[in-house]
């Protein structure tokens, strides 16, 4: 006799977020990235669709990163001098669909660029790269609230996706991305109360829930995943339950956790393979994007989504 | 050991203490009162005072100001004494002992400023009691028979027999006293005396025996014995008449303003002393002042019933509340016997009976039995919810089958504490607010319609709701707009709610982003432990009947506004029933009826004890409830903002 599958059926459905805007959309992309919209939980295919798959984007920054492991150094060589020149690899060598950039150098301690000169970076960079971008700012709240509303106009009309917005630090953020056609990440620490909470404070600030991402905030592999797992979990559950609220794609800042581990450090290959298990973990848990930033570790987890939907 | 004489103004009065004593230290043995919230330990900033003359010296400290510095203000906790002082007590670090108003005491009494017209009257609800009228204390006039030599019992056994005549009285005690002037009194007056049987738990002890007939002047008191407020009546016992209320605040303030640093402070040394002198005496005002009143000799108050939290009674009989505040959390005790009133420093019949309504634990007392008791919830059918809002509220959930009580700590933002302009409801506390949408222009009305001297609970509460309408702050507690009301400070955003040009203060009346988050971590609390005992019982709020609102505090509560801030459950308006202070309604009708004692005894015996910090839900279910509403806003179908 044949076994009955016991399906579950879902009445909610995960936002669906895009990212790029191509010519006619009124930007310059060459392509758009679309995330989120599952009716099922991770990898369910059975039990409801599950539209697009993870994307993965490769995480650059504006100037010579300082968290950079030596091996991640090694692989770019003096390209990561040259913000130019690196999102070239990524996106040219390493067949990137979607740039992450981080504006470190805005931070007042690691350059403290101007917003002028991040605006015209923005501008600069977006006329030489055709993908989607990611944009994220130096993390001094008071500092990103300059700067991010300049790199956001600059790239007005591309659809990017700009973060991150705190619960203590938002509205700026969210003010210059309902300005300029963007969506938004918002962060929050390992909790999902938090997670729902700033949804609703940028929802209510006029930012429609289908322009949001969140990041969960999560930890690598042996450092915390399993909290960032059950909270990605149970948003989900919520989310597919109705919860609106809590009804928005999953970005996870899988690379810059991966290697600041002891193991990722005590060895290059096992910093390739500490990225590709936490990334592959998340993907489990529902991750919709994944910041990475080794190619090997871009290119592991890439075969993995694909062979997870081929079916 | 040197001495220095310190000089409080204005009262001008003075006190000889050591050096090195703190300048609160002096002003408690002085009589001063000085506000204390934190009782000393240099949190609160409550107690600054001005130094006009002497040598003192001051701990460093974060909250006196540079400029507060060059006009020689100290913290009084703080700062010790080096010579002899002369010390000016600013009307913002005194404690206002002002007696509640006639209009004040009616409104926390028995009244409600709401716009809920429909909730029906607190009176109203108390009239179909059911306890039959059998007050503590009854007076009987005996007319004994002489003895003659075919007669011949002894005095006693004659009043006993006379006694009996009237039911079958298990007479335990008489009472030395009585019996040594007995055989006097009788051949005195003619064999015609009065018998004050009181009730002690089961049996009956003769309090007193009074030469003719003084049956007519019967009486007794019930008080409820806050943590903030005590209020005391006196009744009638014949008439079950009250023929005055009086309220005042528990000069126990001056050692802090919760029961934890109350508790802490009772294990200094006079600690334990101090603290019960500060409420009998408040309590021996009250008599005094409404015996004298209402014409009533102290001699004919024969009883008194007193309602409070576990601690305030600890602390009202002197019995060490130390364990109390550490795990397992045990009371000296729940159930007290009945007890003479004067052991317990009460003036009143120096033989009158005192009983104290029984607690359920360390953090549920004879206040919430009490409430229990007059609220009736223990006779509904449907689930009710009796909720009792002060600095530890509580929570009864039950009906007619069972009754579940838990305790939150909700903090003291709601009555004023540790809120930047937080002030009890007193004259001039601001308890109605509301806020114009576009120029943020603030309309409000104060207690007695002083100038505005602070906010209280209420009026954060209505505050709280108008900003949030208004679009001042967001639904986290974060100040987004701008406007002239609105500046930046060392202590974070602030919303000017009062200019002190416009009230003639020394200081703006301001809310801040951290006192909206201690309101909010209040708020949160008494849902969040609302909300947990309904789950635990697998009941929705849905299922629930009748929401009792008790409190001194919860008098003046906007109903509409207290949902709107997720302090309440979204529910139907007409499920809220405000009913005052429940605690004295409570102890009042103990007072007057035994079936009413019985009850209590077997209310406090029959309620269950629930510890939210040992349910593993709750700390969800808390940080769910530090928004505005609430995280699940599914949950406020009704708020929109």
């Amino acid at each position: 006799m044949e076994t009955q599958l016991v399906l579950e059926k879902w009445q909610g459905v995960i936002s669906t977020v895009i990212i790029g805007a191509k010519k006619e959309e009124g930007g310059s992309r060459s392509d758009t990235v679309k995330i989120g919209g599952q009716i099922t939980m991770p990898l369910l295919f059975k039990e409801g669709a599950t539209p697009n798959k993870p994307r993965i984007a490769f995480e650059i920054s504006d100037i010579a990163p300082f968290d950079f492991d030596e091996e991640l150094i090694a692989t770019y060589g003096k390209a990561v001098n040259d913000p130019f020149a690196w999102a070239d690899i990524c996106v040219n060598e390493y067949k990137a669909g979607l740039l992450c950039l981080k504006m470190q150098g805005t931070h007042p301690d690691f350059g403290n660029k101007s917003p002028e000169s991040a605006a015209k970076f923005i501008s600069a960079l977006l006329s030489k790269v055709k993908v989607p971008l990611i944009i994220i700012g130096s993390g001094d709240d008071a500092k990103d609230n300059l700067i991010m509303p300049a790199c956001s106009e600059a790239a007005r009309g591309e659809r990017c996706l700009i973060g991150c917005a705190v619960q203590d630090n938002y509205k700026t953020l969210v003010a210059s991305v309902l300005a300029d056609g963007h969506s938004i990440i918002a962060e929050s620490p390992i909790d999902i109360n938090i997670a729902k909470q700033l949804n609703i404070l940028i929802s209510d600030m006029g930012l429609s829930l289908e322009r949001i991402v969140i990041n969960p905030t999560i930890g690598a592999l042996g450092y915390g995943l399993e909290y960032a797992y059950s909270i990605m979990e149970r948003a989900r559950l919520a989310a597919l339950s109705g919860d609106k609220t809590l009804a928005s794609p999953f970005i996870c800042f899988v690379a810059q956790e991966a290697w600041k581990t002891k193991e990722a450090k005590a060895s290059s290959q096992q910093g390739i393979i500490w990225e590709t298990l936490t990334a592959t973990s998340l993907i489990q848990s529902g991750a919709d994007l994944l910041v990475m930033r080794h190619p090997k570790a871009g290119q592991n987890v890439s075969n993995y989504i694909e062979a997870l939907f081929k079916g | 050991m040197q001495k220095f004489k310190v000089t409080f103004l204005p009262d001008n009065l003075s006190v000889a203490v050591e050096k090195d004593k703190t300048i609160l230290a002096a002003a408690i043995s002085a009589g001063v009162y000085i506000n204390s919230n934190c009782a000393g330990d240099g949190i609160c900033g409550r107690c600054k005072v001005i130094v006009n003359q002497g040598q003192v010296h001051s701990q460093p400290n974060g909250i006196i100001t540079a400029q507060e510095k060059k006009n020689n203000v100290y913290l009084a906790c703080l700062t010790t004494i080096h010579s002899d002082l002369e010390v000016l007590i600013p009307d913002s670090s005194r404690i206002n002992f002002d007696k509640l108003t006639p209009e004040e005491l009616e409104e926390r009494l028995s009244g409600l400023y709401s716009k809920a017209e429909d909730i029906q009257s607190v009176k109203a609800k108390f009239q179909d009691k059911v306890f039959k009228h059998s007050p503590f204390a009854t007076k009987l006039y005996l007319e004994l028979p002489q003895p003659t030599l075919n007669d011949s019992i002894s005095d006693l056994e004659r009043l006993y027999r006379a006694l009996r005549s009237f039911g079958e009285f298990p007479v335990v005690a008489t009472g030395l006293f009585n019996i040594r002037q007995l055989g006097e009194l009788l051949r005195d007056y003619a064999w015609k005396v009065t018998v004050t049987l009181g009730r002690r738990n089961d049996a009956v002890e003769i309090v007193l025996i009074e030469p003719n007939d003084t049956t007519a002047r019967n009486f007794g008191l019930c008080f409820d014995i806050g943590t903030t407020t005590i209020s005391g009546q006196l009744i009638n016992l014949n008439s079950k008449k009250i023929l005055g209320t009086k309220a005042t605040y528990n000069q126990q303030a001056a050692f802090g303003s919760d029961v934890i640093t109350r508790i802490v402070y009772a294990a200094k040394t006079d600690g334990l002393e101090k603290l019960h002198n500060a409420v009998s005496d408040t309590m021996n005002q009250i008599i005094k002042d409404l015996v004298s009143e209402h014409k009533v000799s102290l001699f004919d108050v024969n009883c008194i019933v007193c309602s409070g939290n576990t601690t305030m009674i600890h602390l009202f009989l002197s019995m060490d509340p130390a364990h109390i505040r550490r795990e397992p959390y045990v009371p000296t005790a729940n159930f007290l016997p009945v007890l003479r009133a004067a052991e317990a420093g009460i003036n009143i019949n120096p033989r009158g009976l005192l009983s104290c309504v029984p607690g359920v634990s360390s953090y549920v007392g004879g206040d919430t039995t009490a409430g229990v008791l007059s609220s009736g919830i223990y006779q509904k059918e449907e689930p009710c919810i009796l909720i009792d809002i002060g600095t530890n509220g509580e929570i009864v959930l039950g009906n007619r089958d069972f009754l579940v009580a838990c305790a939150a700590s909700a903090g003291p933002a709601f009555e004023g504490s540790g809120v930047t302009s937080g002030m009890r409801a007193s004259s001039g506390a601001i308890q109605k607010v509301s806020i114009n949408k576009n120029d943020f222009s603030v309309k409000y009305s104060t207690i007695q319609n002083k100038l505005p001297r602070g906010i209280c609970g209420s009026g954060y509460i209505d505050l709280l709701s108008e900003m949030l309408e208004s679009g001042i702050i967001d639904k986290g507690g974060k100040i987004k707009a701008a406007g002239k009301r609105i500046r930046s400070t060392d202590n974070g955003v602030e919303f000017v709610v009062c200019f002190k040009e416009e009230i003639q203060a020394q200081a703006d009346i301001v809310i801040n982003e951290a006192d909206i988050e201690n309101l909010k971590r209040s708020k949160g609390a008494i849902y969040s432990a609302t909300a947990i005992l309904v789950k635990h019982l697998a009941l929705e709020f849905s299922a629930i009947s009748k929401i009792f609102i008790a409190g001194g505090f919860g008098t003046y509560l906007d109903i509409e506004k207290a949902i709107n801030i997720g302090l309440l459950p979204d529910l139907e308006r007409s499920k809220f029933v405000f009913i005052g202070n429940s605690s004295l309604a409570g102890s009042r009708e103990i007072l007057l009826s035994s079936q009413a004692m019985a009850m209590a005894d077997a209310l406090a015996s029959k309620i269950t004890y629930f510890e939210l910090s040992v349910d593993p839900g709750y700390m969800e279910e808390y940080s769910q409830a530090l928004f505005f509403p609430h995280t699940d806003l599914t949950k406020f179908p009704t708020v929109k903002f």
